[in-house]
C-alpha cells in the first residue's frame, strides 16, 4: 500500500505538488492523470526516492520514503519518463548492471525471461543507441521488472510511441498486474488511463482535483457529449446525462454534429476548464 | 564475479573504458599532453636545466606521471558523471538502487582511478625508454595509487556539484590547471616566491610530487603521505555525503 500525506514540493517559487493526499491499495493499477507540469513526475520522483519533499510524508508498504529509502529501493521498479538506459551498453549489459545493483538472484535466467517478455531477446547484444524509441521503452519496462518489484512506477510509459506499439506496451503493463504488483502510472494519454487503471487521480497545478474509477469520473459529469462546430469555426461541446438527451440536443443543430461517450479528458475540461496536452 | 556493492558501478564504467580503449584516438589523446610536455620541457628546455645532482628528465617523469594520473582520474569522472546525471540520467539508476552511497562513491572512484593509473603507466613506459636514471620504486607506485584515488574523489565531487557539463571545465581551470603548473611537476616548489608558499603547500599535488620522488621515507615524506591520506579520506566522505543527499 502507498500512502501520501500532505505532500508538498516546491522548485523555487513554483509549487510542483501542493498538499497531495492519496492512498493506493496493494495490487492496484493506479493512474495519475494531468497535463504537462501538473506535478505527476514530481510526485513519482518523491515516491521513488529521487526527490526529497519539502513537506508531508509518504510511505510504501509501511516504509518512509525519506527515512527508510533503502527499504523502498528494494521494493520498487521505475520506468522514468526520460530514457535513462546507458546508450553505449547493450541491452543485456544494461540489465546485468541493473540486476547486480538490485541483488537479483538467478540473474542470467531472469534477464533472459525479461528480454523475451518484451520481445528483445534476439537483440540482446545490440548497443542500445541502435534501438528505436519503442524498443528502448520496452527495455526500460524489462529493466524495471527484473528485480520483481512489489510496486512498479511507470512515468509516461508509452510517451512518444506510435499507436500500435503503445497498445503492445499496454498489454505488457497489464501482464504485470497479473502478478499482483501495485502499479502507479502517470500519463497524459486519456485512453491509456482508461485502458489500464482501476482508479485515476486527476492532478492540476500540483493539486489532486478528482479521484475515482474512470467510469465513475465520466458518469459524474454525464455519459454523452454532443460536439459541433459553431458559426465561428470553433469546436463546441455539450455534456448530456443520457444518450437520449444527447440525441435530442444534436437534432437541434444543423451541420456536422457528433454524439459520443464522455472520456476522461471531458472530465478534466469540466473540472479545470483546461485541456490535457 | 565480484560480489561487492560497488562492483556494478565500477563494471559499467569499465565497459565504457574498454570500448573507448579500442578506438584509435583514445590512447593517442590520453598520452598527447604529457608527451608534449615531455618533449618541450624534457628534451627541449630540460637539456639546459639541472635539478640538484640528477638528470632533469628523471625529475620530470615522476611529475608528469603524477600530473597524468591527476588529470585522467579527475577529468574522466567529473565530465562523465555530470553528463550522466544532468543529461543522460543514467546516474539515477545508482541512487534509486538499494546500494549505499559509499558503495556508489567507491565504484565511481575506483573506475576513475583505474583510468588515471592506466594513463600514468603509459608515461612510466615512455620514462623507461627516455631516461636511464628513472626507476619507479614502491613509494612511486603507492603515491600514484593514492594520487589517483584522491583526484578521482575530487572528480566525483565536481561531477555531483556541476550544474552543467561546462561547469566541470570551470572547476578544472581553478583546481587542476594551477596545480599542474605550480605543484612541482616541472620545477621544485621552493623556486616559487615565498608569498605563494602557503597556498602551494596546501595543494595535494604538491605533496604527491614530494612523495613520488622519494627513494625512502623521511620526515618530509611522512608529512606528505599524511596530507594526501587526510585529503583522500575527507574528499571520499564529502563525496559520499553528496550522493546520500542527492535530490532533484
Amino acid at each position: 500500500m502507498i500512502e501520501i500525506k500532505n505532500l508538498t514540493k516546491n522548485y523555487g517559487s513554483v509549487r510542483a505538488v501542493d498538499n497531495l493526499n492519496l492512498t493506493i491499495d496493494k495490487g492496484e493499477v493506479f493512474g495519475l492523470l494531468g497535463p504537462n507540469g501538473a506535478g505527476k513526475t514530481t510526485a513519482i520522483k518523491v515516491l521513488t526516492t529521487l526527490t526529497k519533499p519539502d513537506a508531508g510524508h509518504c510511505t510504501i508498504e509501511g516504509f518512509d520514503v525519506v527515512r527508510e529509502s533503502y527499504e523502498i529501493k528494494k521494493r520498487i521498479g521505475v520506468v522514468p519518463q526520460e530514457n535513462n538506459l546507458d546508450r553505449d551498453l547493450t541491452a543485456r549489459e544494461n540489465l546485468e548492471i541493473y540486476s547486480m545493483l538490485h541483488h537479483v538472484a538467478d540473474r542470467k535466467r531472469k534477464i533472459e525471461d525479461c528480454l523475451k517478455m518484451v520481445n528483445l531477446w534476439e537483440r540482446r547484444d545490440t548497443v542500445v543507441s541502435g534501438f528505436s524509441g519503442g524498443m528502448q521503452r520496452r527495455l526500460l519496462l524489462a529493466r524495471a521488472l527484473l528485480s520483481q518489484p512489489s510496486v512498479l512506477f511507470l512515468d509516461e510509459p508509452s510517451i512518444g510511441l506510435d499507436p500500435q506499439i503503445r497498445r503492445q506496451m499496454w498489454d505488457m503493463i497489464r501482464k504485470t498486474g497479473i502478478y499482483g504488483q501495485t502499479v502507479v502510472l502517470t500519463t497524459h494519454y486519456i485512453e491509456e488511463a482508461d485502458a489500464l487503471c482501476r482508479r485515476v487521480g486527476v492532478l492540476s497545478h500540483g493539486k489532486l482535483i478528482a479521484l475515482d474509477t474512470p467510469g465513475n469520473l465520466k458518469n459524474s459529469i454525464g455519459e454523452y457529449v454532443v460536439e459541433f462546430i459553431d458559426t465561428e469555426g470553433k469546436l463546441q461541446q455539450q455534456i448530456c446525462p443520457t444518450r437520449d438527451d444527447a440525441h435530442k440536443i444534436a437534432a437541434g443543430y444543423a451541420g456536422n454534429v457528433t454524439v459520443r461517450k464522455t472520456n476522461l479528458e471531458d472530465v478534466f475540461i469540466q473540472l479545470t476548464g483546461e485541456r490535457i496536452e | 564475479m565480484i560480489n561487492a556493492a560497488w562492483y556494478p558501478v565500477f563494471l559499467k564504467e569499465m565497459i565504457h573504458f574498454r570500448r573507448k580503449l579500442f578506438r584509435l584516438g583514445y590512447l593517442f589523446s590520453t598520452m598527447l599532453v604529457p608527451i608534449i610536455y615531455l618533449i618541450a620541457f624534457g628534451f627541449g628546455l630540460g637539456r639546459s636545466v639541472k635539478i640538484g645532482e640528477g638528470d632533469y628528465l628523471a625529475f620530470l617523469i615522476p611529475g608528469l606521471a603524477a600530473m597524468s594520473s591527476m588529470n585522467n582520474s579527475y577529468n574522466w569522472v567529473a565530465g562523465a558523471l555530470a553528463i550522466d546525471r544532468i543529461y543522460f540520467k543514467t546516474f539515477q539508476i545508482f541512487v534509486q538502487a538499494p546500494v549505499k552511497p559509499s558503495a556508489i562513491m567507491t565504484g565511481e572512484v575506483l573506475a576513475a582511478m583505474f583510468r588515471g593509473l592506466f594513463a600514468s603507466l603509459l608515461i612510466v613506459a615512455v620514462g623507461f625508454v627516455a631516461s636511464p636514471d628513472f626507476f619507479p620504486g614502491p613509494i612511486f607506485i603507492l603515491t600514484l595509487f593514492l594520487n589517483g584515488f584522491l583526484f578521482a574523489n575530487l572528480g566525483v565531487i565536481v561531477g555531483m556539484r556541476a550544474k552543467s557539463h561546462e561547469d566541470t571545465a570551470t572547476y578544472s581551470n581553478f583546481l587542476i590547471m594551477p596545480m599542474a603548473f605550480f605543484s612541482g611537476t616541472f620545477f621544485p616548489v621552493d623556486k616559487i616566491p615565498f608569498l605563494f608558499q602557503p597556498v602551494i603547500q596546501i595543494l595535494p599535488l604538491t605533496h604527491t610530487n614530494i612523495l613520488i620522488r622519494k627513494a625512502a621515507m623521511d620526515t618530509e615524506a611522512w608529512v606528505s603521505l599524511g596530507v594526501l591520506v587526510v585529503y583522500a579520506i575527507g574528499l571520499f566522505v564529502y563525496g559520499s555525503r553528496l550522493i546520500r543527499n542527492y535530490s532533484e
